[in-house]
Formats: C-alpha cells, structure tokens, sequence
C-alpha cells in the first residue's frame, strides 16, 4: 500500500517537474535554430511562477464553467497522466483505467475548454472553440486507432501492461511495421493535440490563426497559469506515450531504487529526445491551412488503420 | 506629333469647352475645365483606349479669403506615356455641392469622401456618402483644412454611431477586429462578416490616428518642413522627405547637384532594402515559419545599422533636405556598403531559394489573396501590390526623378496577384536594389551635396512630385503662400490607395489567412491617416 502511495506521489511529481521542461526545451531548440540565444531553459517556470502570484482578471460576462474550467482542464489532464508509464511500468492506477479512459479523460478537458472559449462571449474565443472542435474530433478516432493496432499486439488494452510487456519483449511480433503505422499516426495526432506547428502555431500574436491560444485569451492570473501548466503536461502525456510504447527500453519494470533511478534518467533522455524532434520540424514547416490540418488528420487515420491491417496480415 | 500634342488634342477636340493651361511640371498637361463636365471628362480620359487614365491623385484646396472660391483637381497617368493630365475647376465658397465622378470612376470613392470631410464639400452623386476621416464623434461642421479652421483648436466631441455594412443570414457572423491589436501593430478596425471560416465581406475602418498632417504644414515655412514629411510615416522616412524636396525644390527652382541626385537615390534603395527585407521575414513568421523570419531579421538589422553607421539614423531621418542632402557618402564608404550589400545579397538569395523551395510555405503563399489585374486596375492600384497583379507601373522608370535618369531600373512584374507574387515582387526587388547601389559606385560624380535657396515663389505656384517609395508612389502637392509659407500640401502615401483594394484580396479566403494577406500588402496605418 505505502509502496503504491510513494508510486503515485512520483509518478505526479515527475510529470508536474518535467513538463515545463519541456516546453522551455522546444522553445530553446526553435531559438537556437533561428540563430537566436532564446530564453533560459527553465524560463515556463518562472512564468508559472509569476502568474500564480498575479490577480485574475474575469470577465462579468462570465459564468461558473469559465472558473471551473482551469481546474477540470488541469486534473483531468493530470489524471491521464497517471495512466501512461513515465519512469516505470509499474503504474499503480493500472487498475483504473484502459487507453479508452486515457482518450477521454483528455477528451473531458478539451470540451471544458471549448466550452470556456465560448463562455466569454467574445469573438476569437468562439473561433478558437470551433476550430478546436475540428481538430479534436478528428484526432480522436485516429488516436483509438493506433493504440489499438498497439493493444492488439500485447493483448491488452492498459498502457502500462503494453509497456511492462513491450520492455521485457514478451508477444512482440517479428515485424515492426503495425507499430511504425501506429507510431506515425500517434506522433501527427500528438501535434495536433498539442498545438503545434503545423497544426497551431503556440507562438503567435496573430488571434485570427489560432486554435488553442484563442481560447485562453479571456484568461489571466493563476487560471492562465494552470491551462498553461495542463497545455505542458498534455505535451509530456503524448510524449511519455509516444516515448514508452514505442521504445519502453530502460523503464524501470521492477520495484527497486536503483532501476528507479535509472528509469527516471532514461525517461528524461527520452522525452527531451522527442522535444527536439518537435522543435525541429516546427523550424522546418510552415503551419497549414485550416482547412489542410483535416487531411493531416486524415493520413494519421489511415496510417493507423494500416497498422491495424497489418497485424492482422502478419498474423495469419 | 508629339504623345504630349496628341493626347492634349484628343482632349481639346472631344470638349472644346475646356481651357488648356500652362504644364504644372514637366511631363504634363494642365487643364482649366468647368465643373459639371468633370465627370464627362473624367470618364473619357479613364475610358478612351489610347489615353487610360489612371486617377492618380484628387484634392481640394481652399482659396478664401483670397477669393470665395474652392479648388478641385484630378490628376490622371496616362497608361502608355506616363504623361499626367491635371484637371482643375472651382466652386464658389458658398455653394458646397461638386458632381461626384466615383460612379464611374470607382478609385474616386476615398478621395471625395475625404475631402467631403475636410472641406466640407459635398460630391454630389456619391454612392457612400458615411464619414471617413472624420469620425462619427468629431463635431458636426468640423472640416479641418478650411482656412477658417485654426490649426490647435480643440476637437468638441459628441455621439454618434458608424453604420457598417451587415450581411445576414443563418450562421453570419460579424467578427470585429481591432483597433486595438494583440501584436506591435498600429490601429485599424477591420470587420468581417463570415460564414464559418470563408469571408463574405470586409469592411475597413481607419483613420484613428487623425494628427492634423496637412493642417501642420500649413503653418510650416516652405524650407523647414522636411523633419514633418519624415513623420508622415516612419518607415518612409526617406520617401516622404524626398518627395516632399522635390516638390519644394521646384517652387524655388532649384538645381540639386548630381551627386547629391545619386546619394538620394542611394537611401531610398536601402530604405526600400530594409523594409522589403522585414516584409518578407513577417510574412514567414505569419504562417509560422519562423526560420525565414529569423533571417530576414537579421539582415533587415543589418542594414538599419549600416543606416545608422553611415547617416547617423537608422531609419534615415535627416539625411534628405530642401537643395540636396546633408549626409555625404565619400566614395570609399560607398565601397564599404557595397560589400557588406553583396554579402547580404548572397544570404539573401540563400534564404529566398529555401523560401521558394518550401513545399508547406508555398501552400500557404500560393492563391492566398488573389488582387485580380482587373480589380487592381479599377482601384488604381500601385506599387508592390500593383506589380504582383500585373499593374506595369515604377516612377523610377516611368517618370525618372533623383538620379535614375542614369540608372535604368528593371521592375519586377507578377500577375497572379496572390500572397507569393507579392513576396517574389519584394524578392526580386532586393536583388535589384542591390544592383542599383553598385551601379552608383561606378557612376556616382563628384561636387557639392546641396544647393542654397536664393529666391522664394510666388504665392499660389504650386507643383507635384512623384517618387517610387518601398511601398509605392508617393506624391505631394505643395502650394506657396505668403512670405515662403505653405499654402496648402496634399500628401498622398500609396497606402491610401492600395487599404481599399485590400477588402477584394480577401474575399473567399478563410478568416486565419487574413494576417498574412494583410502583412502581403503591409501598408501604413499612419500613412493612410495622416
């Protein structure tokens, strides 16, 4: 019991301490490659920091969902996050949740959100309402998708059990191709949730382009503290994801210090790995269209579906 | 028969009632023409296929208390000559009514509606008759360029309502935008009525910043407003001064000396290389390509500092005045810039291969609001965002001032009047530019940078000038008035202009690529305002 409480209690600080990371860490790989110094790496932090200690500004207009929604947004995410494997495949909420929970404990704080840009009552929040709607019906199914052509392969639906499985090579087919189909697809669906180029583009000014950023415009002080802090932990929940499904090597799989620390070092390495990938393409691609992101999606549904397809193939 | 005899007796022939006049400048003809037969006229020169005229300019002018009378003048291009044709008439102080021509002329519509406000005189006929500059809370009876209208008077307030145009139906939406913006922007309204993404309509609504530039200038000498004509808009600085010099300079028959023509030259082509430079880099950045955007940056700051080294401003301000220019480049300096210019000129054609040659970026870029050749012409569009929609027009070549007699210039055309023509037109434009400046190292002459005034005009001369800024024409009309005042100056920046044609480019586009065929056009807020 006491081993399961210290578990839990780690698996929310690693994600909480990693997150903001990295963001920063994205931004100093953008920075870097445009030949600009960019802000220190810890400089979410400090942000954080600053708009937990600034007045909130609401608007009259308001109702209760525009308050309660930063909150929901927030433990809805974190909830997710106790799903997915960081450091070690020992998860302790194993029990309480599948992939299906995973998708729509995410799902809950996107509709809160869409609902809160639509609260307000003014102009770019609806947008940002509507084109989020857009993006995330879209990413859904491909999601399921590809984590099913991965579920397939190791017989269950717990991430955790995909990983432990995974890490000790047990069930893993001779052909990777099912996973590379739902790799692919994971990946597209994680920029997409995410907001990131060239889905959305997390840096601009710009309120008539963007999707996520529109609807936390009415937002200030420790509210748009915690939807910044859960937009960061959903980026390091599709990482983990991405990082532990894929290539769960050196995950601790057993409950010992020492394969703790060597998990938590190895998960670090991972994710940062992955946040530089991001950061490269957001150097190298122009955002799209709006009305382009639903054919992007669409290749993420089909590439997971091949994946699907392909197991079945290669079975037989 | 000379163009000049020959569009003049077209003319002269169809209206034997109007009176021809002495030429304002050179490469000109004046007309004096009754009042009610300006639309006809002004409809045949916009119409007949061998003149074409383009409306390049319209202003008014307040006479009293001399005599009762306003003046009213329209000044036309001639497509195939370049050739200007003015048109002047007048109407008694008393009666404030003249024939609007924006029914068949539509590149009339801001214009009349302006000086509807500043003088208060009414185009009669004119299809949108709601208050432009003056905006609904201004007093009623407020029209600022009447001579009777003191300069630092305080503007009463009162209430009022702007009636935008609404288009409804089921799920219509008005979307307002600014004028207070999230970005370093200046202040414009703009108001979309959309159908889910895809814009119906676009209705601009400037003219914030009103800061009384044509009134101030009334109560300048004739020799000391060149620092005003560097504020009219800041990344202009050059343009607006040199235009405003040569207007001036040819009231006071002056004579700039050569080399002070080719260092004149020399700063407008790096103003046009820093701005074009910062263009191109913001529209990058508008579709999140941030890499184009950091280096375009970088070398837009390049060359403000090299600005800065050689002028003392990085933004060229005091550099240009009345008889020459107060900045001399000596001729080793001038190899200097030329270096770090082909240095520059090499990153550049790095970053515009990979600018091109991005697939994501070219979607963006390609079709983006389109500026069809005939829309532009309707509006009488010019500069970059005439070029990239076919409009053939560059004063550098056409109407040769400073010193590009001597230096022919290539001007870069595009005609599908998208989003990339404007980018290729701006990239193409930097190369030349840069090619330009080489050319004056070798030819540039030596002597004297500047030449004193000696005499003063007469009260009432006035003139035109024209120069090709970064962003396009940029014209001034200035009139003398007593003891070397200024009577009256119409300033005239492109973006007045090309902000109207700006609500067709955007029609069936999606609402997020409004940002980026805005930055396309990127045209002055304070230009427009004055």
């Amino acid at each position: 019991m006491l081993q399961l409480i210290i578990l839990l209690v780690a698996q929310t600080t690693v994600l909480l301490a990693v997150s903001p990371f990295l963001v920063g860490l994205i931004r100093k790989v953008k920075a870097r490659l445009q030949l600009r110094r960019g802000a220190s790496l810890f400089q979410p932090y400090a942000d954080l920091a600053k708009l937990f200690h600034k007045q909130p500004v609401i608007s009259t207009t308001t109702s209760w969902i525009f308050t309660a929604t930063p909150y929901i947004v927030f433990a809805s995410i974190l909830t997710a996050g106790l799903l997915v494997p960081t450091f070690t495949s020992q998860m302790p909420m194993n029990f309480a949740g599948n992939i299906i929970a995973l998708v729509y404990l995410l799902a809950v704080g996107t509709f809160f959100l869409i609902l809160a840009g639509l609260d307000a009552g003014s102009v770019f929040g609806g947008m940002g309402s509507s084109r989020e709607a857009i993006v995330a019906s879209l990413t859904e199914p491909a999601m399921m998708l590809a984590i099913f052509a991965i579920a397939l392969t190791n017989g269950s639906t717990n991430v955790s059990t995909i990983v432990h499985k995974t890490a000790l090579l047990e069930g893993i087919v001779t052909d990777p191709s099912p996973h590379l189909m739902a790799l692919a697809a994971l990946f597209i669906v994680a920029l997409a949730e995410t907001g990131r180029v060239p889905v959305d583009n997390p840096a601009t000014h710009l309120e008539l382009t963007m999707i996520h950023e529109a609807m936390l415009l009415e937002y200030s002080g420790r509210y748009l503290a915690l939807l910044e802090w859960a937009a960061g932990l959903k980026l390091a929940v599709f990482l983990s994801l991405i990082a532990n499904v894929f290539a769960p090597w050196g995950i601790a799989t057993t409950v010992t210090p020492a394969a703790m620390g060597i998990g938590l070092l190895v998960y670090v390495m991972k994710t940062a790995t992955l946040a530089v990938v991001i950061g490269i393409i957001e150097c190298m691609f122009a955002k799209l269209r709006l009305f382009r992101v639903t054919d992007l999606l669409g290749v993420a549904f089909i590439l997971a579906l091949l994946g699907l397809l392909f197991f079945y193939i290669l079975r037989s | 028969m000379t163009k000049t005899e020959f569009s003049d007796d077209l003319l002269t022939t169809a209206f034997p009632g109007i009176l021809k006049n002495h030429p304002i400048c050179t490469q000109s003809s004046h007309f004096v023409v009754p009042k009610d037969l300006v639309p006809a006229i002004t409809h045949y020169i916009h119409t007949q296929p061998s003149l074409r005229g383009r409306l390049t300019l319209l202003w008014a002018c307040d006479y009293r208390p001399v005599r009762e009378t306003y003046g009213l003048y329209y000044l036309f291009t001639l497509e195939r000559s370049h050739h200007w044709v003015v048109l002047s008439t007048e109407t008694a102080g008393t009666d404030r009514l003249f024939p609007s021509i924006t029914p068949h002329l539509h590149a009339a519509q801001w214009y009349e509606r302006e000086i509807r406000d500043m003088f208060g005189l009414i185009p009669q006929g004119h299809p949108d008759l709601r208050r432009l500059v003056r905006h609904e809370h201004w007093r009623k009876g407020t029209h600022p360029l009447r001579k009777d209208f003191s300069w630092d008077a305080t503007l009463g307030r009162q209430q009022g309502e702007h009636h935008f145009r609404h288009i409804e139906g089921e799920g219509v939406f008005e979307v307002p935008v600014g004028p207070i913006h999230a970005g370093i922007i200046e202040s414009g309204h703009f108001r979309f009525s959309v159908a889910g993404e895809p814009i119906m309509q676009l209705e601009l609504r400037h003219f914030w910043k009103h800061r009384g530039v044509e009134k101030l200038f009334e109560q300048q000498l004739l020799i000391e407003a060149v620092p005003l004509a560097e504020r009219v808009s800041g990344d202009t600085t050059v343009g607006h001064a040199l235009t405003y010099c040569q207007a001036v300079e040819a009231l006071l028959h002056l004579e700039v000396p050569r080399r002070a023509k080719y260092l004149r030259a020399l700063f407008l082509e790096l103003e046009r290389l820093y701005n074009h430079l910062g263009d191109i880099g913001a529209m990058c950045n508008d579709t999140a390509y941030a890499l184009a955007h950091a280096h375009c940056g970088r070398m837009k700051e390049q060359i403000m500092q090299l600005n800065d080294r050689f002028t003392g401003s990085r933004f060229l301000r005091g550099v240009i005045q009345v008889g020459g220019v107060t900045r001399d480049i000596e001729n080793t300096q001038l190899t200097k810039i030329v270096e770090e210019l082909n240095q520059i000129q090499q990153d550049f054609s790095e970053v515009e291969a990979i600018i091109l040659g991005n697939a994501s970026l070219t979607d963006r870029l390609e079709t983006t609001g389109i500026l069809n050749e005939q829309t532009a012409w309707d509006h009488a569009v010019i500069g970059i965002v005439g070029r990239a929609s076919g409009m053939n027009y560059d004063l550098r070549r056409d109407r040769p001032f400073a010193a590009y007699d001597e230096l022919p210039v290539n001007v870069a055309l595009y005609r599908y009047g998208d989003a990339r023509a404007r980018l290729r037109v701006r990239g193409d434009e930097i190369h030349e530019s840069i090619r330009l400046i080489r050319e004056m190292r070798d030819k540039i002459p030596g002597g004297p940078i500047a030449d004193q005034p000696s005499s003063s005009p007469n009260p009432g001369d006035w003139t035109l000038a024209a120069v090709e800024g970064w962003r396009g024409e940029i014209l001034y009309m200035v009139m003398a008035g007593e003891d070397g005042r200024i009577h009256r100056c119409k300033v005239r920046d492109p973006s007045f202009v090309n902000w109207p044609a700006i609500q067709w480019a955007v029609l069936g586009n999606i609402i997020p690529d409004f940002p980026l065929i805005n930055k396309s056009f990127n045209l002055s807020y304070a230009g427009n305002d004055l």
